[in-house]
């Protein structure tokens, strides 16, 4: 319990982490780049200049590290009466999260060896999803059970 | 394991979030308690058992498999 955040944190990640992902979607799509041309008066760049780069990659990190503060901030928060349910119930969701993580790896795995190698950076997406899978499924279940099952 | 948590409280006039608060525990727990999806532990168990005044063994029962 002296691990969790008060209860505020809450909120604050619910707001913080879909604008996060929001951000990270709309600069892998390519829209930072339109906005930028829009308000600067100049064609999108075919080739990567520096600035238009160098925007491109605040805007990822923000986005990302939002997001991943945002869920942290979700996970890590104490709910408004704490009691032994509640950390009973964390701590299976915690299970939970693991358990399919794993499955979605072993997979994942399978899934190379027979549809072959996706490439680097594949890869590096997969692995990204299996972390963000993890906190999805932890936070979703925890959230399910206090909040839906048992209301 | 089954309990009579739903019929003593009905019993004493309180609802799901008074005697939520009585024993400091969330309604979310009480409920879950009532409806056996959640085994309390010693501590809570007593404290439900001196809300309705009764003991412990009276409110909690073992079933077969336990």
């Amino acid at each position: 319990m002296k691990l969790l955040l008060p209860h505020r944190f809450k909120r604050l990640g619910a707001a913080m982490a879909p604008l996060g992902f929001l951000l990270w979607l709309l600069m892998q799509k390519g829209y930072i780049n339109k906005l930028l041309a829009y308000c600067f008066g100049q064609p999108v760049p075919g080739d990567d200049r520096t600035w238009f780069q160098l925007v491109n990659i605040v805007a990822a990190i923000l986005g990302f590290f939002a997001l991943l503060t945002g869920l942290y901030f979700i996970a890590f928060s104490k709910e408004k009466v704490e009691d032994e349910m509640v950390q009973s119930t964390r701590l299976q969701s915690f299970q939970f999260a693991a358990f399919l993580q794993i499955i979605v790896m072993i997979a994942g795995f399978l899934f190379v060896l027979l549809a072959g190698d996706p490439g680097e950076g594949g890869i590096m997406l997969f692995f990204v999803a299996l972390v963000l899978l993890f906190w999805v499924a932890f936070i979703g279940r925890f959230n399910y059970i206090l909040h839906f099952k048992y209301r | 394991m089954t309990n009579t948590v739903k019929e003593e409280r009905l019993k004493k006039g309180l609802t799901q979030v008074q005697l939520a608060e009585l024993v400091g525990v969330s309604r979310q727990t009480i409920f879950s308690i009532e409806i056996n999806k959640y085994v309390p532990s010693v501590v809570l168990s007593i404290k439900l058992a001196k809300a309705f005044g009764k003991k412990v063994e009276d409110v909690f029962k073992l079933e077969a498999n336990d």
